[in-house]
């Protein structure tokens, strides 16, 4: 196997190592596993393709994004080799011109690809789907997650405060990787919805905020739990309903919560037209901030002058998602995208046999 | 960048904040002598009053970069 990356002579120390690609740059700030020759081409041994091949240039510098750099990233982050495939799939998702990356990446919204892994080969890489998913403690999610991040800032540019004009930022850009909990789900999984076969393995990017905690201890019944996501979907903040041509929502339902609903004889469908029903602010309120006055709405919205009317946040019940994922307990949360990017998804396409 | 491409004169206006990418973004495109005109930050929020003095920044260069005396 042929490499071409730059070779790097450093001490044999771990400090040595982690602060030299701090000084060049080349890190999120937390330590690195030093990317030898030998740990990239275990990682490249878990894919399809060679390590030149391309999968396009990555905004906003536009650096190509070769297997061998997607690797380089993937051993740095902390990436098992089996953990690479997906990697590749998700950074071929964010190619997808719908994703729009460049937006994503130069943008001062606090925006980051949330990547929902869904198929058998998350359990086999042991993705966690289960209790605290969105938080530490998972090989797979943390380095999956962060070996995006680091492409994204070492490949395509995006350093924070040059090319990543975020205000804030948001911790969910160190790492931002889950599996879909289809052992406790009631409904298909989001890509057996979406026509793919249960088997295959899929993974969806999309950019979204941090999620939004949607705390319901009552409820005993359908209406009730989605009185409460939609009323945590719906607020002035945030850029759903301004830009609604590509305002989506995801919903990630605790599985306590899917049960209850589910028990009430909600399909996903029903889940989704209830949440797009309810999910609403008065017009009244949309006046006071927020980004009234450069919204994108339809003719038919901007024609409303009745300051009680109750307007959408998205534009159908199909732009809204809807997975399930964590462990005990009655939360769920509400990831609302940036709305200059839409959700994509690609089969894991690469595995090696 | 399309537009000068096809050799009609054009310019980027930015905030100053935003320069270092779009010098950045312009270079990586192979477009380092587009023109970037580039005016105070923020843009978004501000008043009217302020909207116009950024107008009044950047029409100067505007007009030089179209070839046309104000």
């Amino acid at each position: 196997m042929t490499l071409h990356s730059e070779v790097l002579e450093l001490p044999d120390s771990p400090e040595a190592v982690y602060q030299a690609f701090c000084e060049r740059k080349w890190c999120d700030g937390l330590p690195i596993i030093p990317p030898t020759p030998e740990r990239v081409e275990a990682m490249l041994r878990s894919v399809a393709g060679d390590p030149a091949e391309s999968l396009g240039p990555l905004p906003p510098l536009w650096g190509e994004a070769t297997l061998e750099k997607l690797a380089v990233n993937s051993v740095m982050a902390g990436c098992r080799p089996e953990y690479f495939p997906v990697v590749v799939s998700a950074v071929e998702a964010m190619l997808d011109p719908a994703f729009n990356l460049y937006g994503v990446q130069a943008t001062t919204h606090p925006v980051a690809p949330l990547l929902l892994v869904h198929g058998p080969y998350a359990r086999s890489i042991e993705m966690q789907s289960g209790a605290g998913c969105f938080g530490p403690g998972f090989q797979a999610n943390a380095t999956i997650g962060r070996a995006i991040r680091l492409i994204l800032m070492n490949v395509g540019g995006g350093w924070p405060g040059r090319h990543d004009m975020a205000t804030q930022g948001s911790p969910a850009k160190f790492s931002y990787a889950i599996a879909e909990n289809e052992d406790r789900s009631p409904w298909a999984p989001l890509h057996v919805e979406l026509g793919y076969p249960p088997d295959l393995s899929v993974v969806t990017v999309f950019g979204g905020e941090a999620p939004h905690n949607v705390n319901d201890h009552v409820s005993t019944s359908a209406p009730g739990i989605l009185h409460t996501v939609s009323d945590t979907a719906a607020t002035l903040g945030s850029n759903v309903k301004w830009y609604l041509s590509q305002s989506q929502l995801l919903l990630v339902l605790g599985p306590e919560h899917a049960a209850t609903i589910s028990s009430d004889g909600f399909s996903k469908d029903d889940v989704k037209a209830f949440v797009f029903e309810h999910a609403r602010l008065p017009l009244g309120t949309l006046k006071l901030g927020g980004m009234w006055g450069i919204q994108d709405w339809p003719d038919w919205m901007m024609a409303v002058t009745d300051d009680r009317a109750l307007l959408p946040i998205v534009a159908s019940p199909q732009e809204i998602l809807v997975v399930v994922a964590g462990g005990a307990g009655k939360h769920s949360a509400v990831v609302p995208n940036c709305t200059f990017s839409r959700a994509v998804h690609r089969p894991l396409t690469r595995l090696r046999a | 960048m399309e537009l000068a491409k096809g050799g009609t004169p054009a310019g980027l206006i930015a905030t100053a904040t935003f320069q270092p990418l779009a010098v950045s973004e312009l270079q990586a495109l192979g477009f380092g002598g587009l023109p970037l005109i580039v005016i105070d930050h923020p843009l978004g929020g501000e008043r009217p009053e302020g909207v116009l003095r950024r107008a009044h920044q950047a029409v100067a260069e505007l007009a030089a970069l179209l070839g046309l005396s104000r």
